[in-house]
């Protein structure tokens, strides 16, 4: 490149496609590349010539990614991002100036990095929010450089384009939320109502997605739409269920009934061991994990309905429904229902025995008299 | 009082059809619900389809189901008054309140005289109300479940309040638990049909084949009307 | 004397903050605080023993297994449950490259930069670069081309002047002393490892669906079917495929890490004196024999730098103070409470934030304060390394023999921030040769006709007696990861986690001895007060990993069932 295209360069900021060029990734990598992501976000395919487009044109738009009540799992499931060698690039088409697992600052200079984009681009960048926000205590169960993470979040998706909230724990609060809750965590959401916000959950988020809203939002300037929970349709939009390699297993009536036995073997069904499937909406059968490896049902485990709203304290793992609330933990359903309609039947089964017994006045006795005609 | 017992057309058809789908409905989607909630069955190969097949009679009951509690809501407007929607709130009116409270103290035996009632009895009737509660409950967590295999769908935009009120597994465990509750109904009802039949001896059970009851007094069938909301009039 | 604050320290999983105070260019006295809490084990109580797997799991998405480990091994031990051995031998495969990966990751992605000024390999030589290579590896991408291709692309990005998350280091700090040509091999290598670390992993999805958070482990076994004979189990082409993903772990480490691992050290033996912290050592060991049980690293502690002898452990040595701790205690604080006994409520005693300083006399951390026998330990690849050096342990005797003989030091040299790195490296390479001899178990096992993945016995909580209480220890990446639960009618009655960077992080306890992190920041020079590299450097060669290290639990079985319409 010679010195007036390299001046144009630093003027103009970076486009994805230059970028992965000098990565060595060639224009026809990067057009299946979009073809991909197209996939990924559920568009249809004559729309990768426009992801493309939107792509080559952007020019690195800053991300700071904040972790609150976090395990990082989020963080470290980004680092398995999909697509081999360009996945790992598209978070290169962002100027990823903030995220506290990598990024080489510290202390004062980290924080400093995050406040000088705040400011320089305000409302302009994109914030992923990993783990929930305490709210007891005036935020003391969690801080970072002397701030409340409530602090944070307000400033920080308050001000910003929109705010992924990547996991179940910044979607909706999370383990930290279940109950008793002790800190008061929520997800982002609730704590920064009016923040513009896109819920990712899963335990940990499908990195293949959280790739593709960013994607979709410099495509389109706008985010993908949502359902009730806040989730977008192209990940969200149908559940493991209906999507299940193992479902005619269920049709057919085949279930695991013990872990290792024959029908586990062969692949049956797990409902009957817990599997939430029916329950959660999320691409796990189609997107897979780590480049399409595997995902629970399919290394044998049921789904634990990770990606729905309050999952922790409704899918218990090993059984099909959730605790009836206010009885004791191995109280289902079924037993309470069951004691509930043998009381019943015992209480009528008393008054029918007494009523046997009672004689009435102007019922029974008169009419025996004179009653026959 | 006279002993005379006046044959009289209480309950129409479309009760007494309601009355018998309902009864037929319950019974099959409660077996089949029992058996979706917990497979108890072995499929012998892949294309058994057995769960599938249960699921499917479920939904044609729950649609029958469904059919006919809108069929009898609507004929509490157009039917005769023993059918009528005030049947279902006699708390409303002084009157009502103290033929509850007649049937309430024999039945918890403080009474000795049998009340008799031509329609539905107070107490019963009541009871009806929560029923139909239940049921509606049950519609309408079982459409909403039915309705996330077509996110998006008519069905599933329709019931979109009932997904902001609940999550999946929320649903499923009350459209459990709630079975149980119709159970209990169920028990409660087919013991005080007999039990009145008995005591009363207005042909308590064979009207809701007939249509027939034995009164004793003699009065003019009643048609419902929409308008005729206050002040509560008893139907004697 | 001036006070300074890192917070945060970044490149770790959580939220650390560090309080020093330096005098005469030196760390006088230091104070380490976890500033997030989030109560999962208060939150455990009343659920299913059964589940507490997928919960602790949370505890932390880098140590994403070990957690699930050391639960599951905890209520194997309170109901008496035996496991097979594809089981045991599946979960040493698990753990193995669990703790390769992880090592290298640290090493590269989370250390690396504190040694490693990126910027200066902008001014290396790739020929030269080469040779420096040539020298110590035979890699086959240590090439002049492949380091010129990496110098151009760090080129083009520094170009755009936008940084991204290698803006605003402490680059070009002296105490830097890397030459340009062997920064620009660790940068490579920094981006290669990062290609790597994605592959090996995948291990985890084959055998358990996932990672992070891998969802195969079951109380009793494992969940993911054994059958050669069937496409939805572990077959042929399953297990060879994790075959070959060992092989590359292994190659990885022999040919970049530990080679990188010398080169960069050479530079840094004044590192050997700095940072050698408390001096007690413990490690819990790890990798039984699916038949015998026995460990294949040795368990043990070592007391005030005493490498003449093990100590053999006693689970009911270990106790946790909340003196410095904001937590509270029902019979006063003071003394320390037995994890099975273990009770405490959150109690938060620090300022209001936004704050500038902690009030580091009194209460200070979320992190308690684990002690062994009323010492405060190490824990880590140093300790584990150190306790199966001395017990005699064939290959780690070697292998730390030779790392010692290449650096030409002596084994007193291991006591140090540099040592701790040299050890996770140690430890990384004997993970990664042990690993495939528990594949090629297993094979031999499935081989036999065995297929058994799970006991099944006592799955049902029906089978279970009204009351158990149980441990489970896990050797982790991080160190000695202990989990304790008290069952009571099916139910979680107690659950307590003392996991490796409690040990590590731990504040002050009632005696005011300090925590290994804090022992180990005193002496430490800092050449600029606003940019103490330096305490980076000691803090990150502990592996901090605080989302697992704050924990709380309750005294009251409280019933915690929920079920929120909103």
């Amino acid at each position: 490149m010679d010195r007036e295209g390299k001046e144009k360069q630093k003027k103009e900021g970076f486009s994805v496609a230059r970028m992965l060029e000098e990565r060595g990734v060639s224009r026809r990598d990067f057009l299946k590349f979009c073809s991909t992501v197209t996939a990924a976000m559920a568009l249809p395919a004559t729309m990768a010539p426009k992801v493309a487009q939107a792509l080559d044109k952007v020019q690195r738009p800053p991300l700071v990614w904040l972790e609150f009540q976090d395990c990082c799992g989020d963080t470290e499931a980004l680092l398995r991002s999909a697509n081999p060698t360009v996945g790992e690039l598209v978070l290169d088409i962002l100027s990823v100036d903030y995220h506290e697992t990598i990024m080489a600052a510290a202390g004062h200079q980290a924080e400093a990095n995050l406040e000088k984009t705040v400011k320089e681009f305000q409302g302009k960048y994109l914030c992923v929010v990993e783990g929930s926000i305490p709210m007891k205590e005036g935020g003391a169960y969690g801080c970072v450089g002397g701030k409340s993470h409530l602090a944070r979040a307000r400033q920080v998706c308050g001000s910003a384009a929109a705010t992924i909230a990547v996991g179940t724990c910044a979607s909706y609060g999370g383990i930290a939320a279940a109950a008793p809750n002790p800190t008061g965590a929520v997800g982002v959401k609730e704590a920064v109502p009016g923040a513009t916000v896109i819920n990712l959950p899963g335990c940990p988020c499908n990195a293949d997605n959280l790739t593709a809203v960013v994607v979709h939002f410099l495509t389109f300037g706008k985010l993908p739409s949502l359902d009730s929970h806040g989730r977008p349709l192209f990940a969200y939009g149908k559940r493991i269920h209906d999507n299940c390699e193992r479902r005619p297993h269920f049709d057919a009536g085949q279930y695991v009934e013990h872990w290792g036995d024959d029908a586990h073997r062969k692949g049956h069904c797990l409902y009957k061991m817990g599997c939430k499937g029916p329950a959660t909406f999320h691409n796990c059968p189609t997107q897979r994990f780590n480049e399409k490896v595997s995902w629970p049902v399919a290394a044998g485990h049921g789904c634990v309905g990770c990606s729905e709203p309050q999952f922790w304290d409704t899918s218990p793992l090993y059984r099909r429904l959730p605790n009836v609330p206010g009885f004791g933990i191995e109280q289902n359903a079924d037993k309470i229902g069951l004691a509930f309609a043998a009381g019943v039947g015992g209480a009528f089964a008393i008054h029918g025995a007494m009523n046997a017994l009672r004689k009435d006045k102007d019922g029974a006795s008169e009419n025996q008299k004179d009653g026959e005609e | 009082m006279s002993d005379k017992k006046f044959k009289q057309y209480i309950w129409e058809l479309p009760v007494r059809w309601c009355h018998w789908v309902n009864v037929l409905s319950i019974v099959v989607l409660a077996a089949t619900g029992v058996l979706i909630g917990n497979p108890v069955f072995i499929g012998s190969s892949t294309d058994a389809y057995l769960m599938g097949w249960i699921r499917f009679i479920h939904f044609v009951f729950a649609y029958a189901f469904l059919v006919s509690v809108i069929t009898r809501m609507i004929w509490t407007f157009t039917g005769n008054c023993y059918a009528g929607w005030r049947e279902y709130f006699p708390f409303m009116g002084a009157a009502g309140r103290a033929e509850m409270k007649e049937v309430f103290d024999y039945y918890t035996f403080r009474s000795k005289h049998p009340p008799e009632t031509t329609g539905h009895n107070p107490m019963a009737a009541t009871a009806y109300f929560g029923v139909f509660c239940l049921y509606w409950f049950m519609i309408l967590t079982g459409f909403a479940m039915y309705a996330e295999h077509a996110p998006g769908g008519t069905m599933h935009s329709l019931l979109k309040p009932v997904y902001v009120l609940m999550t999946t597994q929320t649903m499923h465990l009350y459209h459990h638990l709630v079975m149980y509750l119709i159970f209990g109904f169920v028990i409660n009802h087919v013991y005080s049909a007999w039990l009145m039949d008995i005591k009363e001896k207005g042909g308590e059970i064979s009207s809701m084949f007939s249509g027939y009851k034995f009164t004793t007094s003699p009065y003019a069938v009643c048609k419902s009307r929409l308008w005729d909301f206050f002040p509560w009039k008893s139907k004697k | 004397m001036a006070k300074i604050v890192v917070d945060p320290i970044t490149r770790i999983e959580g939220h650390l903050r560090i309080e020093a105070e330096i005098e005469d260019g030196k760390i006088k006295d230091a104070w380490s605080s976890s500033t997030m809490f989030r109560g999962i084990e208060k939150i455990l109580k009343g659920r299913d023993p059964r589940d507490a797997w997928y919960w602790t799991q949370r505890f932390c998405g880098v140590c994403t297994t070990v957690h699930s480990i050391a639960s599951i091994r905890a209520v194997e031990d309170a109901l008496k449950i035996k496991i097979p051995p594809n089981a045991q031998l599946i979960r040493n495969i698990i753990i193995g490259i669990q703790g390769v990966q992880d090592h290298v990751i640290h090493f590269y992605h989370l250390h690396a930069l504190d040694w490693v000024d990126i910027t200066s390999a902008l001014k290396a030589d790739p020929v030269k670069t080469a040779s420096l290579a040539a020298s110590i590896s035979d890699w086959p991408n240590n090439s002049a081309t492949h380091f010129k291709a990496v110098q151009e692309k760090l080129k083009a990005f520094v170009g755009t002047g936008r940084l991204g998350p290698f803006a605003n280091a402490y680059w070009g700090h002296p105490a830097y002393k890397l030459p340009p040509e062997a920064n620009l091999m660790a940068t490579a290598h920094y981006l290669e490892a990062l290609e790597w670390q994605k592959e090996v992993i995948k291990i985890h999805a084959i055998l358990g669906s996932k990672n992070p958070h891998p969802q195969t482990f079951l109380v009793g076994g494992m969940s993911i079917p054994v059958d050669p004979d069937s496409q939805n189990a572990l077959n042929a082409d399953k297990l060879i495929t994790i075959k070959r993903l060992l092989a590359k772990a292994q190659d990885f480490v022999e040919k970049v890490y530990i080679p990188d691992l010398l080169a960069i050290a050479s530079f840094y033996k004044d590192w050997a004196a700095i940072g050698g912290g408390v001096g007690n050592f413990l490690s819990y060991g790890e990798f039984p024999d699916p038949i015998s049980g026995n460990l294949w690293f040795p368990p043990g502690a070592i007391m005030n730098k005493d490498i003449s002898k093990v100590l053999p452990l006693d689970q009911q040595k270990v106790t946790e103070y909340v003196d410095h701790s904001w937590y509270e205690y029902q019979d006063g604080q003071g003394k320390g409470l037995h994890p099975w006994k273990g009770e405490s409520e959150a109690k938060y005693t620090g300022p209001k934030p936004p704050y500038e300083f902690l009030d580091t006399d009194k209460k200070y951390s979320w992190v308690k304060a684990p002690r062994y026998d009323e010492a405060p330990m190490e824990v880590g690849p140093l300790a584990r390394i150190l306790v199966a050096y001395v017990a005699g342990h064939k290959e780690s005797k070697a292998a730390v023999d030779l790392v010692l003989g290449k650096l030409g030091v002596g084994p007193a040299a291991l006591f140090s921030t540099l040592g701790r790195t040299a050890a996770r490296g140690i430890d990384a390479l004997l993970i990664a040769r042990q690993t495939p001899v528990w594949l090629d178990a297993l094979i031999a096992n499935i081989g036999k006709g065995d297929y058994r993945i799970h006991a099944n016995e006592m799955w049902d909580p029906k089978t279970w007696p009204a009351e158990a209480s149980g441990y489970g220890w896990h050797e982790a990446p991080r160190g000695a990861l202990g989990h304790w639960i008290k069952i009571k009618d099916q139910k979680i009655y107690n659950y307590q986690a003392v996991v490796p960077s409690t040990w590590n992080a731990s504040p002050r306890d009632a005696k005011g001895q300090r925590g290994p992190y804090e022992s180990a920041l005193v002496g430490t020079p800092v050449a600029k007060p606003d940019q103490p590299l330096e305490i980076l450097r000691t803090i990150h060669s502990f592996d901090p990993c605080l989302a697992c290290a704050v924990h709380v639990t309750d005294a009251t079985g409280n019933e915690l069932v929920r079920v929120k319409v909103s």
